[in-house]
């Protein structure tokens, strides 16, 4: 018997909320032996000591939160079947996947690259990810914007950010 | 109240009075101390609106500096960053949806909407005039009632404190327009993935996996940017026509007759609120301003726009915020116990100045209690004269094409974020929570009643087990008559929680007997 | 034109090769801790102060977690060059190895130590409405009623925690520990009498002992303060050999070379010298350390590890 689903957008929500309370619940009390013994005896996930209600331990709040989620994760699961609810609209990669890159790009090159290559490798990546893409615009916004942020964050508010890549040895600005 | 004006006249003479100075090698008499207080809001205006970056990091960093003011000139700078860092952190929220404190969450909901709907100037100035009518009235309430709180203060314990904020969750669960399960399920995820870091009760390290930059937990800003900012850039962008997010219809820099009348309640209302639970230490302030809109919300007869561009829902928790940044004042200047992380640096600069913070600076110095105290009205002053003209300003910035905005925005975003502590890791954070939010976004699940949650899990978590440590496990101990004020808060919140379960009730009835019919 | 080359290669080269008097660029001090702290804000008066001297800047970072062992690790495991320090304390140094379960780092294999900043005494702070005026008062208070009083402390390892288990086991006592997050809110619950007692370090108790918001019974020193003189110590209450100070100093890892170890020891202590930070550092309650050079400061520090691991063992706290 195929259950028809009412609400997409529910539906999902509702496995989404179990995953995250399951997850917290097994991370905080520590997989469960018969998972460990498949896995050769070591525990496979140690978990945290749950205590009583006298004195909580560090997994008591997180596994009495995690299966107040779980639960309700099931109540909007069931509200999916029972209720009409709006589709899941369609997912956008594109966006996504640039603005992620552009700022994890930015992070893990700011030390070796410097904050001006960096920020202009942001700008870049982040401006490909839009409607429109004209060379030239992004150029020149990525100068202005450099600029901008090495007197603002750099001279202003003294943030330690190295401005040139960590190859040259002698910075103009410092 | 004669003493009280006399002694606010100390503290006004000793803010405006004329010093001698050598500022770059020419002597000359200015008001020093006003001067410091100008340096002090416009370079917490300046980071307030820089997003990512707060009055934390920046107080810090500039405690060397204070090392030779002195020690009114020193304070009066330092709290002039702070609640300039509160206004400036209300035009981002409203300007670009990215709360720059974590009190002007709730700005963002009704603010950003108003921005998007060409009403970001009505917006800025609610938010400039109430912070500013709120921290007026914030302030006298300081000088006239500052000892008399502090000992209402004192008077909450863990288990007050664990009930006013289960009272605080269930008034978060309001902040949702959709649906009551998922915006519940929501704050518990926040709760949850708040309670990442080291345990306060135990020393463990938990959910942190190993790694050592987890071991702090997880930042507001870094959830903050990546939910609301990263989110908000994404979903902007992904619309399939070439929409400006902006309407180019740019409406009217000021409030309008209409919107004047409609903010006057709020602001009072919000004042009162933001007075009241700024002198709790921890987690006042914040409490203040959503309750201020929740309080709003359930009042108002215009709650069908809350969420969608409400003037209310700017000028309420605004108006709290402010005042509660004033309040969270008291518990320093009369016990020298800091509220939040500010007042501890400011402990700290006092401290390096030779003074001990508690009850006794009132008494043996009047001069810096009262300066402290005039200068926090004259700083709300400036603020409000520095913020209405911008307003103008940032208007045009807003008609400026989307597509020269969200790279900047990222770029200042990325920056802020990196800045907690100098490593890749809070980017990357970052990005995954804007990819939580995104997918949050798509499932009809709200982001804010999860940062809310994130914010106050883990005080709630610690008061529970303090409560039940001092308590020696007794449960009952938080509705227990020798503790009103804890059962008060609880009876309140399930109060709310049925006054908000009931219309849904009713709904879900009313449906069963049309299909019986 | 290959000359040219050949030249601008070779000064390229040697400008990478040619060893360059240290300090050549900026500094790094690690404070394992949050902003606003005392450790925090001792480091950013000494980084201040240490600009002109070394020619450099010293850019105080604050990287927070786990007790300060992240922090510390950080610098123990980083390059020995002699531009990355850290603030290290009594707690990262001779407390956390035997709290934590596993330190990534060894506190005197892998850590040089340069000088001793701070130190600074506990008070043994009660609420106002406990009826003891006297330590003895106090400990036949405890006796009578087991398990009934409270003490906080700033968190769990703290000197104040440890302080009050080496009372507790001194005295044959049973109290309950409560930990919070930083000495204040512990301070405040103290004032309110939800908790009973406190050892809390001199500078942040002294203001409400002063204004007789609670009461001050002892100090945990050798020898009495000069800020509360007429408090005695534990030791002459009857509590033999008790002596605990909290304190911090400025360490750097293990193969930082010798002249760079003694160029920075003698620039931080001339610093500490100079009256008005002297001013500075007693408004926090510290006196000048005793221990002046590096290798005094790691025989304190061997000792301090010793006294402590010793303590935690015996009484069975830990960080779990």
């Amino acid at each position: 018997m195929a259950i028809k689903i009412k609400s997409q957008q529910d539906w999902w929500a509702g496995w989404m909320f179990i995953a995250f309370g399951v997850f917290f619940i097994v991370v905080a009390m520590g997989t469960p032996e018969f998972i460990n013994k498949i896995f050769g005896g070591a525990k496979l996930i140690p978990g945290y000591q749950l205590g009583s209600s006298v004195r909580m331990g560090p997994a008591y709040f997180p596994v009495v939160l995690g299966g107040m989620l779980a639960v309700l994760g099931l109540l909007v699961l069931f509200d999916s079947i029972v209720e009409e609810g709006p589709k899941v609209a369609k997912f956008h990669f594109r966006p996504l996947l640039f603005i992620a890159v552009s700022s994890l790009a930015f992070a893990y090159l700011l030390k070796p690259l410097g904050l001006a290559l960096a920020s202009v490798i942001l700008v870049f990546i982040s401006a490909y990810g839009g409607h429109e893409f004209k060379i030239k615009e992004v150029a020149i916004m990525s100068v202005v914007l450099v600029i901008f942020s090495v007197l603002v964050f750099v001279k202003g508010l003294s943030l330690p950010f190295p401005v040139c890549p960590s190859f040259i040895e002698i910075c103009p600005i410092r | 109240m004669e003493g009280m004006f006399g002694n606010l006249a100390i503290g006004f003479a000793e803010v405006f009075k004329l010093q001698a100075v050598t500022v770059a090698g020419i002597a000359m008499t200015l008001p020093f101390n006003i001067l410091m207080c100008l340096i002090g809001c416009l370079l917490g205006t300046l980071i307030g609106v820089l997003p990512g970056i707060g009055p934390v990091a920046t107080i810090a960093m500039l405690l060397p500096v204070t090392f030779n003011l002195s020690p009114i000139a020193a304070l009066i700078m330092l709290a002039g960053i702070y609640y300039g860092a509160q206004y400036g952190g209300s035009t981002t929220a409203i300007l670009v949806n990215l709360p720059g404190e974590s009190s002007s969450v709730v700005t963002c909901l009704d603010g950003y909407q108003m921005a998007r709907r060409g009403r970001a100037g009505p917006a800025l100035a609610t938010a400039a005039i109430g912070s500013f009518f709120a921290g007026t009235v914030a302030t006298l309430v300081v000088a006239m009632f500052a000892p008399p709180l502090a000992e209402v203060a004192l008077k909450f314990g863990p288990a007050e404190y664990f009930s006013l904020m289960v009272l605080g969750l269930v008034a978060a669960v309001v902040l949702a327009h959709g649906s009551l399960i998922k915006a519940i399920a929501m704050v518990i995820l926040g709760l949850l993935l708040g309670l990442v870091g080291t345990d306060v009760n135990s020393g463990v390290l938990r959910f942190a996996f190993g790694l050592s930059e987890l071991a702090d937990g997880i930042g507001f800003v870094t959830v903050a940017m990546g939910m609301f900012g990263i989110c908000e850039i994404i979903a902007n962008l992904e619309q399939k026509e070439k929409r400006e997010v902006f309407t180019s219809k740019v409406g009217k820099l000021m409030p309008g007759k209409e919107d004047f009348k409609r903010m006057v309640a709020p602001i009072l209302r919000g004042t009162v609120l933001g007075s009241c639970l700024g002198i709790l230490p921890g987690g006042g302030a914040l409490l203040a301003s959503f309750g201020a809109y929740t309080l709003e919300k359930k009042v108002s007869k215009y709650s069908h726009e809350f969420g969608k561009g409400a003037i209310e829902g700017v000028a309420a928790p605004e108006s709290a915020n402010n005042a509660g940044a004033q309040t969270s004042f008291i518990p320093l200047l009369t016990l020298g116990i800091p509220s939040n992380a500010v007042m501890a640096l400011m402990i700290g600069a006092m401290m390096i100045q030779g003074i001990a913070p508690g009850p006794q600076v009132m008494t043996e110095r009047p001069q810096l209690f009262w300066g402290m105290i005039a200068s926090m009205w004259v700083g709300n002053l400036m603020l409000v004269i520095l913020n209405l003209p911008l307003i103008g300003m940032w208007i045009k910035l807003l008609t400026v094409p989307y597509r020269y905005l969200y790279p900047s925005i990222l770029l200042f975003m990325a920056i802020g974020v990196f800045s907690i502590s100098n490593q890749p890791f809070d980017c990357f954070l970052m990005a995954c929570f804007g990819l939580l939010g995104y997918v949050c976004v798509k499932l009809g699940c709200e982001p804010a009643p999860m940062i809310l949650g994130f914010i106050l899990g883990p005080l709630m978590e610690e008061n529970l087990r303090r409560a039940m440590l001092l308590s020696r496990g007794d449960p009952w101990v938080f509705v227990s008559p020798s503790k009103p004020i804890s059962m008060g808060f609880l009876i309140a919140a399930v109060a709310l929680l049925v006054i908000i379960a009931l219309p849904a009730l009713r709904k879900k009835r009313q449906e069963v007997f049309v299909e019986e019919t | 034109m290959r000359r040219l080359l050949a030249f601008a290669v070779l000064t390229a080269l040697a400008g990478a090769a040619w060893p360059q008097a240290w300090p050549s660029k900026p500094l790094r001090l690690v404070v394992p801790y949050a902003a606003g702290g005392p450790i925090d804000i001792s480091a950013r008066l000494l980084a201040s102060r240490l600009q002109e001297p070394l020619g450099q800047p010293v850019v105080v970072e604050n990287r927070p977690g786990a007790g300060g062992n992240i922090g510390v690790d950080l610098i123990a495991k980083g390059p020995a060059d002699g531009y990355a320090l850290v603030m290290s304390a009594i707690a990262t140094l001779a407390i956390n190895p035997s709290l934590y379960p596993s330190l990534p780092y060894d506190p005197l294999k892998d850590l040089r130590h340069v000088t001793l900043l701070v130190q600074v005494p506990n008070v043994l702070i009660v609420a106002n409405d406990v009826p003891a005026t006297s330590v003895r008062e106090l400990i036949e208070l405890a006796r009578a009623r087991p398990g009934k009083l409270d003490f906080g402390s700033g968190s769990t390892g703290s000197t104040g925690h440890l302080a009050g288990e080496m009372f507790k086991m001194m005295t044959g006592t049973y109290m309950v520990h409560i930990p919070y997050k930083g000495s204040a809110p512990a301070l405040a619950d103290l004032m309110a009498g939800r908790v009973q007692l406190m050892f809390d370090n001199l500078a942040s108790a002294l203001p409400s002992v002063k204004s007789e918001k609670v009461r001050a019974l002892a100090v945990t020193t050798q020898t009495r303060s000069g800020f509360l003189p007429q408090l005695p110590t534990l030791e002459e209450s009857g509590l033999k050999g008790f002596d605990m100070t909290t304190w911090w100093g400025v360490s750097a890892a293990a193969k930082t070379p010798q002249p760079v170890v003694d160029r920075l020891s003698a620039e931080i202590l001339k610093a500490m010298d100079a009256p008005d930070f002297r001013e500075r550092l007693r408004a926090m309650g510290s006196e000048p350390p005793a221990i002046r050079t590096p290798d005094q400061f790691a025989a304190f520090v061997a000792a301090e590890l010793k006294t402590y691991t010793e303590l935690v063992k015996r009484s069975g706290a830990k960080a779990d």
